[in-house]
């Protein structure tokens, strides 16, 4: 009897382990003996989530075999060189926003692979900003960037401070609520070359996204409907201006201008800068006493505001399957494991934003019931910028425009133009490009 | 009926034919090809559309090129004038050396052993405003500024040339170091019986002799600055306001990161006149040094 119930119970529990796997394999589906190659972001923050490839490998029968795995600006020039080449029959590829509209004609539409319910799980700005031309392009990771506004505590602690301001400006020294607060704060803050009041990235994409978004807070735009440039308007204008006031006075570092995402994190993580508009990416780093200087007294607030809106540039990486794919349900299978709940609440769990919204959810309610109040703090104002977030143009030339546009928004800042000089200059080069390109 | 051969110097040298064409001449060909085209990496079917001269119309009007052209003629003409100087001044005193000559010799070649990336990253560590080297030196010597090395148009090309002329002067040495070895010792001695100074033995005699070595020297280095990129990309990326924009900042900005190769390849083609030019001159010099020496050709 006693032997007899012990074999119902280990049939019982094989029965439901079996069932479980078949769950999982049902979920997943099965892929026995199929190998799909992938190029995938390298570096440390994203890599974590490649432990969990083994799972599904386990689920699915099927092996994943990274035939690369590099820096995004790497992983982009080998994708165009195989574009080039006609060697795309890889199947899974790292993609982000910013970039997936170049990739044309490179990617499967996930609508036919991946269930309408499922889409529905994610944020819907995210969807809509993996969308080009009606096909969706990617399944959004949890590695969705916004920009947040990190400052020095004890800038706002000091009475003394406080007084100083407030006879100088007429107002009361607080945490910036408008870029124009901001602006006099950081000029008020600065004492060249031991501390700086702000900093900003000063080349490439980087400072055409700040530049963007300012624009766009300030009620303007980078290009119109029809895709011509637009951004040399009042509110363009009004945009650069503030990066030019800062520079000329030397509330910024000199060198800003060839300074890109390492250089601010670092510049601020020195404790010698006080306002820092910056990424998700960057939180634990800076409040790190290891890594940071600053740590203990970094504090995060929602982004200012423009004269119209506030700033939101923003961007999400993602997973993409080629049209050369040999098994296109195996890979979008891949695709959709690496972007489910369980695989963004792992993923999330090291800092990082996710992109579907009972993780955002389960993020928040967490960091309040936790004790480390600056977790709670930074994801508090992560989830409040998130509400502002907006993508770059999804046009394959928005890289290109920036290349263009940033030396001219350089130019203005150093002062070897006037900043309508500038805009014009630069918005006429982009308006020659956008018609070789077809637009009008 | 004797079976037909091919010539037998042919054979021998189609191998050499075959790998010419297949690593050179036919890239060569594709690469001009593509220039008249287009060609976006992205779009692959750009490479079928003749555009003519567009291309090249395009550069030829285009500020911005001809800015970093001239910009690349200037950046050659200082880094080899001043490598050259120093060079010859290095040589000359390490000929001198009596004790010790051969680890001198290793020691002053280091700098070619690094990659010209590392020498970027180190020295856009060294001329940093705010974390640097230079200026931390500067401020603890009681300057209260940062001097913006990177970012002011003259110093950043100060600093760009500082870090190649660093790297490459020992090749200048070196050259004329073994020009100084294979001199003959009767016409100084001979200068010295007839009472010359020590400039005037210098100028007539040891300078006229090691004028074909700086000429191969200059060639090889014209060359090697025309094509200045890795230094440049990673100190400055050509910037801010391209202000040291050069032709292979511009061209690899162009041809990789905007995927617009037909272009980048029109610009390349252009830009090889400047080094054509370059080692036209060179070796006519070279030659006018050689004859004045008695050598032939």
């Amino acid at each position: 009897m006693k032997n007899s119930n012990y074999l119902k119970g280990l049939l019982a529990s094989t029965a439901l382990v079996v069932a479980s796997e078949s769950a999982v394999a049902a979920e997943w589906g099965s892929f026995d003996g199929v190998t799909v190659e992938a190029k995938l972001i390298g570096g440390q923050q994203y890599e974590g989530l490649y432990g969990r490839i083994a799972d599904w490998e386990a689920a699915t029968g099927a092996k994943v075999d990274i035939i690369s795995k590099k820096s995004h600006f790497e992983i982009d020039k080998e994708i165009k060189s195989d574009m080039a080449a006609g060697t795309t029959s890889w199947c899974v590829g790292s993609n982000h926003s910013s970039f997936a509209p170049q990739y044309e004609g490179l990617y499967v539409d996930l609508n036919d692979y991946v269930s309408a319910e499922t889409i529905a799980e994610f944020v819907g700005g995210n969807i809509g900003a993996s969308t080009v031309g009606g096909e969706l392009l990617m399944l959004p990771r949890a590695q969705f960037d916004v920009s947040v506004l990190y400052y020095l505590k004890s800038n706002y602690e000091d009475a003394d401070k406080a007084a100083a301001f407030k006879s100088e400006y007429g107002y009361d020294l607080a945490v910036p609520e408008t870029w124009e607060q901001m602006k006099d704060q950081a000029i008020f803050f600065a004492d060249p070359p031991n501390f700086y009041g702000t900093q900003y990235a000063g080349k490439d994409e980087a400072i055409v996204g700040r530049f963007y978004e300012m624009v766009v807070a300030e009620g303007g735009n980078y290009l119109d409907d029809e895709k011509r440039p637009i951004f040399n308007s009042d509110a363009g204008q009004r945009a650069l201006q503030w990066f030019v006031d800062l520079y000329e006075a030397k509330a910024v570092p000199a060198g800003t201008t060839s300074y890109v995402w390492d250089d601010l994190g670092q510049g601020f993580a020195s404790g010698t800068v006080a306002l820092n508009l910056d990424w998700p990416g960057w939180a634990g780093f800076f409040n790190d006493p290891e890594s940071s200087k600053a740590a203990g007294n970094v504090g995060v607030a929602v982004q200012p505001m423009g004269s119209v809106t506030r700033t939101g540039w923003s961007g999400h990486h993602g997973f993409s399957v080629t049209n050369d794919c040999d098994n296109k349900e195996a890979a979008a299978s891949l695709v959709m494991f690496l972007t489910s709940e369980e695989s963004q609440l792992a993923e999330s769990a090291g800092g990082s934003l996710p992109t579907r919204t009972a993780v955002w959810d389960a993020n928040v309610a967490a960091a309040k019931s936790g004790d480390d109040a600056f977790r709670a703090e930074a994801l508090a104002a992560f989830a409040e910028g998130a509400k502002y977030a907006f993508a770059v143009p999804p046009i394959p030339e928005w890289g290109e425009t920036t290349n263009i546009v940033f030396p001219e928004l350089q130019a203005a800042i150093v002062g070897d133009k006037t900043v309508k000089e500038a805009l014009d200059d630069a918005a006429e080069a982009v308006d020659e490009l956008m018609q070789e390109s077809g637009y009008y | 009926m004797p079976r037909r051969r091919f010539p037998e110097w042919l054979v021998l040298l189609l191998p050499a034919f075959i790998v010419i064409a297949a690593v050179v001449l036919i890239p060569l060909i594709f690469s001009l090809y593509s220039s008249f085209t287009p060609y976006k990496l992205t779009r692959p079917s750009t490479l079928w559309r003749w555009v003519g001269t567009y291309n090249y119309e395009k550069i030829l009007t285009d500020a911005k090129f001809w800015a970093a052209f001239g910009r690349t003629v200037l950046f050659l003409t200082i880094a080899l004038n001043l490598e050259l100087i120093l060079g010859l001044g290095i040589a000359l005193m390490v000929n001198k050396v009596t004790w010790g000559q051969r680890t001198l010799r290793t020691i002053l070649m280091f700098p070619m052993m690094f990659s010209p990336i590392l020498v970027g990253f180190q020295f856009k560590f060294i001329f940093n405003d705010n974390i640097g080297l230079v200026n931390n030196v500067l401020q603890s010597l009681g300057s209260n500024t940062a001097l913006p090395w990177l970012v002011d148009g003259k110093l950043a090309m100060f600093s760009i040339l500082f870090a190649e002329i660093w790297m490459s002067t020992s090749v200048f040495a070196i050259l004329i170091l073994a020009g100084l070895f294979a001199m003959p010792r009767d016409p100084l001695e001979a200068a010295k019986v007839d009472g010359c100074t020590a400039w005037q033995t210098f100028r007539h005699i040891t300078l006229p002799f090691l004028m074909p070595f700086i000429f191969i020297a200059m060639t090889i280095r014209s060359l090697d600055v025309a094509r200045a990129y890795d230094i440049v990309q990673i100190m400055t990326g050509g910037g801010p306001a391209r202000r040291t924009e050069l032709l292979w900042t511009l061209m690899s900005r162009t041809g990789y990161v905007d995927a617009r190769m037909g272009l980048a390849n029109a610009m390349g083609y252009v830009s090889i006149i400047l080094s054509i030019l370059f080692t036209i001159y060179f070796f006519r010099k070279l030659s006018a040094a050689r004859a004045e020496l008695g050598m032939a050709g």
